[in-house]
């Protein structure tokens, strides 16, 4: 057991928050952002469709996909860079289970 | 119709198989297997498991003919229920998986300290779980009835015993790998009629890419016929309610036991982000074809259908006619069927394309073993979600805490029988449309479990008294605006019931943060223990210092 620094602490949470939130904008703007704009944005062709409903029917939803992924990807690459070790906390993680 | 018969129930049995096979094969063991597999799940199967809870029997008969009927409105379905993900994968699962317990409400006991809290939570979980169920059971009702021309009540029957026995026997473990197994049989039945589709419209195997060009030529057809174009947005309703029911699906996704549950059961909180991003990547290939499949078929109705001669229309039309999901009337005399001359129901469109595009008996049989299963597998999800919040959070941590565990999973699996037979019953005559009930169980998800759990993960200073107060209001408020919006015609900004979750979780929300600061601060544990969630497993917070574990030997506590 050691002693983590409470300013490297707070960065771990800092850059996870702030990844997070940069995530949560995009997802806003293209779902939210797309609809609040969807009369404006229906004159724009995209591969026949209308911008707007290709954005509605796949656009965001391809966002959506790739945004996980580089959630999932980003994060393993954070908790690598502070030294987090997977094999370490699947071990933690069973034993934390508070099996009754 | 004797081949197609025999066909439909080959496939359909040969199916059945594999499931009952898969779960006497992971049959739970121990009260962690039953209720979270024995948490080690792979991310990969773990993101299929949740691709076949998730897809329900409306997600897999009806969507894509809501989208057909609705055109963009329709969308709002696509995006709330894949971008609640989102919100699920960033601000709950990982941090409850922390956590570490089996169940929602066990979450909200633990982490507010507060058996009243735990009931209520319980109670929520049971009511929304229920509502669900009721709509897989009378879908799989549907199917059944439809394909082996039986009564629809007799399908549900059928279906309501297969579900009783192998959630009951198999548990989380056997529910888990068979809803893996049912994952690439509904994805593949899909998916098979809509390619085809494709390549016999446009010439390309891909749908994705090819539908576009058909929805700017509707839009032509829309306006030579004077009507308003399939693609122009908010014909159907206003803006507003377009993004309260989207909020409220995506929210309610976020906020739904029986997927969150999902979550519990891989090793770590790494696993749960990989789980979340796979599980969107199966859930987008249906959801992504939906609307693929919406405009095929509007496609061929406009063009192949509307505009014949009244007694010259396709064969498949006719048994179609029969079932009154689709009505042709010629009322203006002419002899030629107008567009606006067809009713359609949304149902047939997944389940004619077969026969539109003429696929053949084996298809058909696959399409409707892929509708039996999506419906299956939800209302398995459903029934642990219910057999849980009853025999783990109420009959054990608060009514019998001393019951052994052979008792406990006796009480979970007579607890799943019983919730399926009552919901069975109930199924057999449903209160209202499927959609309309579901629509009605992500709004109370998103009125309460939505604001409860993200502010116990999110802020330390969120306490008992806050969390049940913003419980209590949150469906209150949504139960309210439901009712008010639908037989009241109360609307604020053109906001009907589908969207009331909007208002459940802003009221809940609001109480829940001033009744907390008005009272005293969570115990210091308490508030420690939410500090600790912003950490992966291996850094423990702690006395106000985050710690590194990188002892061998196992953890502290």
């Amino acid at each position: 057991m050691k002693k983590v620094d409470k300013e490297t602490a707070d960065r771990y949470f800092r850059e996870r928050t702030r990844n997070m939130i940069i995530y949560l904008i995009v997802w806003f703007a293209v779902s939210y952002g797309v609809v609040l704009l969807a009369e404006p944005l229906s004159h724009i062709t995209f591969n026949g469709f209308p911008f707007h409903y290709f954005m509605g029917a796949q656009g965001a939803v391809v966002t959506f996909i790739v945004l996980l992924f580089i959630n999932a990807g980003v994060s393993d690459a954070v908790d690598k860079k502070f030294g987090i070790d997977e094999s370490r906390n699947e071990m933690i993680s069973t034993g934390k289970t508070i099996d009754h | 119709m004797d081949t197609q018969f025999l066909v439909s129930l080959s496939v359909i049995l040969a199916t059945f198989a594999i499931y009952i096979g898969v779960a006497i094969y992971n049959k739970a063991r121990a009260t962690s297997d039953f209720y979270v597999a024995g948490r080690g799940v792979p991310p990969v199967f773990n993101g299929m498991a949740i691709g076949a809870d998730w897809m329900s029997a409306a997600s897999f008969i009806g969507m894509a003919g809501t989208i057909m009927l609705l055109g963009y409105d329709g969308l709002a379905y696509i995006m709330g229920w894949t971008g609640g993900y989102l919100l699920l994968t960033f601000l709950l699962a990982p941090q409850l998986r922390k956590y570490g317990r089996y169940t929602v409400p066990e979450f909200i006991g633990d982490r507010y300290d507060s058996h009243l809290a735990r009931v209520i939570a319980a109670v929520c979980t049971i009511i929304i779980s229920f509502t669900y169920s009721i709509g897989q059971l009378s879908g799989s009702g549907v199917v059944i009835g439809r394909l082996f021309e039986i009564d629809a009540k007799l399908g549900t029957m059928i279906g309501v015993v297969l579900i009783a026995f192998y959630a009951a026997f198999g548990g989380m473990k056997g529910i888990t790998w068979t809803q893996v197994a049912q994952y690439i049989i509904l994805i593949t039945a899909y998916l098979i009629p809509v390619i085809f589709m494709s390549l016999q419209l446009t010439g390309n195997p891909m749908p994705w890419i090819s539908y576009g060009e058909l929805v700017g030529k509707m839009g032509e057809l829309d306006r030579e016929l004077g009507i308003s174009e399939y693609f122009a947005p908010f014909t159907n309703g206003t803006k507003w309610q377009f993004l309260a029911l989207m909020f409220t699906l995506m929210a309610g996704t976020a906020g739904l036991p029986h997927v969150i549950v999902r979550f519990y059961t891989v090793s770590t909180m790494k696993a749960a982000r990989w789980s979340g991003a796979w599980a969107l990547l199966f859930i987008g290939l249906l959801y992504l074809s939906a609307p693929a499949y919406a405009a095929f078929s509007r496609f061929i109705l406009m063009t192949n259908v509307a505009g014949s001669k009244i007694t010259e229309l396709p064969a498949w039309t006719k048994s179609w006619v029969d079932t009154g999901k689709l009505q042709l009337a010629d009322t203006n005399g002419d002899g030629i069927l107008q567009w606006n001359e067809l009713i359609i129901s949304n149902d047939i469109v997944v389940m004619a394309t077969p026969e539109i595009a003429n696929l053949g008996v084996f298809v058909i049989g696959l399409v409707a073993a892929g509708a039996m299963a999506a419906a299956l597998s939800t209302a398995g999800g459903l029934m642990i979600a219910i057999s849980s919040s009853f025999a783990h959070d109420i009959y054990y941590r608060v009514w019998k805490p001393n019951a052994t565990e052979k008792t406990r999973l006796k009480v979970a699996r007579w607890s799943i029988v019983t919730a399926t037979l009552l919901a069975g019953l109930i199924a057999l005559n449903p209160p209202g449309a499927i959609t309309q009930i579901v629509a009605w169980a992500f709004a109370l998800a998103t009125g309460t479990f939505f604001p409860a759990l993200v502010l116990g993960v999110w802020w330390k200073r969120s306490n008992s008294k806050g969390v049940i107060a913003g419980l209590l209001v949150g469906l209150l408020v949504t139960l309210s605006y439901i009712f008010a919006a639908k037989y009241g015609g109360f609307t604020i900004l053109g906001i009907i019931d589908t969207g009331a979750g909007v208002f459940g979780a802003a009221a809940a929300i609001i109480t829940n943060i001033l009744v907390s600061l008005d009272t005293e601060e969570p115990p210091q544990n308490i508030q420690e223990e939410v500090v600790d969630l912003r950490y992966p497993e291996q850094m423990v917070y702690k006395d106000g210092e985050v710690w590194m574990n990188d002892d061998d030997k196992k953890a502290l506590h």
